[in-house]
């Protein structure tokens, strides 16, 4: 594939969509045809996604769309590494702390997959620059850390007419839905963004190491619904995961 | 007086064992109230235990949704038969 996209001057990921248009599937995703088929395999190549932080769950999410094989993956995180992210965020090694994570997860697309196209920000996303970040992106996926921030985003998105991928956690639970532009969304949940709480209680209780990839990986079967049309996204209802108890709830939200 | 269902999630069903109970009570203060006075000290001793030092009622750190609306967004707090009062942590991890 790579030496035909040379050969030929165009993109590797050009090269993947033309051969699953003709009926012959790149040995990486043969085991993605049986659920999304030949036909949702090409849309996802053809999607871009914006990821918007790089930790918990935005590194797996990421580890994750690069193998389902996301074409174009916007990362946006301006933090670094720290020590005590080893526990749970896939992409922090021993050897990269004080390193951008954003870098490093780029880097580990690539690994994964050199077709798959990258753009890094470096940037906080706010209110002020959304629409600079997530420009191009169909789906926008909550990797973040911060009420004020998923606010803003899920404006960008309304903005935009993007659906938006929330999800949180905090210790042994986490919290997910898709939001369209047309949904109630965090305001159900939360109020008005003048009124958010300012921490949650993970805070105090942290976050162990497979809650974040528990909810991120669920997020991201999100972003496949989404983008292929497959199945039906968890909208107008919020899915709280407590994996202690091992129950799932689904609160229908009203706004 | 209408009956209303309060439903527990997450941790907080974790803390106090309890999946859901029924309330009768006029309006949301009313229910608020009960609320706060069968699992409010319950509650913060479960959390003090945990290291996690709370202040208010319930209602000021917990995310608490009647029929799937922030209470913070609502217009009036009358209730009627059958309402559902959600109540459970703040979570905003990631």
């Amino acid at each position: 594939m790579t030496s035909i996209a040379h050969t030929e001057g165009i993109s590797a990921i050009d090269v993947q969509i033309a051969s699953l248009k003709q009926g012959i599937i790149p040995w990486r995703y043969l085991r993605n045809i049986g659920t999304i088929g030949l036909d949702g395999q090409i849309k996802l190549l053809q999607s871009t996604v914006a990821v918007v932080g790089a930790g918990g769950l935005g590194g797996t999410i990421i580890e994750l769309l690069a193998r389902q094989g996301t074409g174009h993956i916007i990362i946006i995180d301006n933090d670094r590494f720290a020590e005590q992210n080893l526990n749970r965020q896939l992409m922090s090694t021993e050897q990269n702390l004080d390193e951008y994570k954003a870098i490093i997860a780029t880097r580990r697309v690539k690994e994964i997959n050199s077709a798959i196209a990258v753009t890094t920000f470096l940037e906080r996303l706010t209110t002020e620059n959304a629409a600079k970040l997530l420009k191009n992106a169909q789906v926008v996926v909550d990797g973040l850390d911060n009420l004020p921030s998923r606010f803003a985003v899920e404006e960008a998105c309304r903005g935009r007419g993007i659906p938006y991928v929330y999800g949180t956690i905090a210790g042994f639970s986490g919290q997910l839905m898709t939001i369209y532009p047309e949904d109630a969304g965090l305001s159900c949940i939360y109020g008005s963004s003048d009124s958010l709480p300012e921490q949650g209680i993970e805070v105090k209780i942290g976050n162990p190491s497979a809650t974040p990839a528990i909810i991120a990986a669920w997020q991201v079967q999100e972003i496949v619904k989404i983008i292929t049309g497959i199945g039906k996204p968890i909208r107008n209802h919020l899915l709280i995961l407590d994996t202690i108890e091992g129950i799932a709830d689904r609160i229908e939200l009203s706004g | 007086m209408s009956p209303i269902t309060v439903r527990f999630y997450s941790l907080w069903r974790q803390y106090l064992g309890i999946d859901s109970i029924s309330l009768d009570a006029d309006n949301l203060e009313e229910a608020l109230a009960q609320v706060e006075e069968k699992f409010g000290h319950r509650l913060r001793d479960q959390l003090k235990a945990d290291g996690i030092q709370v202040t208010g009622k319930i209602q000021d750190y917990s995310l608490m949704l009647l029929n799937g609306t922030s209470l913070r967004c609502l217009k009036q707090t009358d209730l009627r038969d059958g309402d559902q009062l959600q109540i459970f942590p703040p979570a905003t991890g990631g």
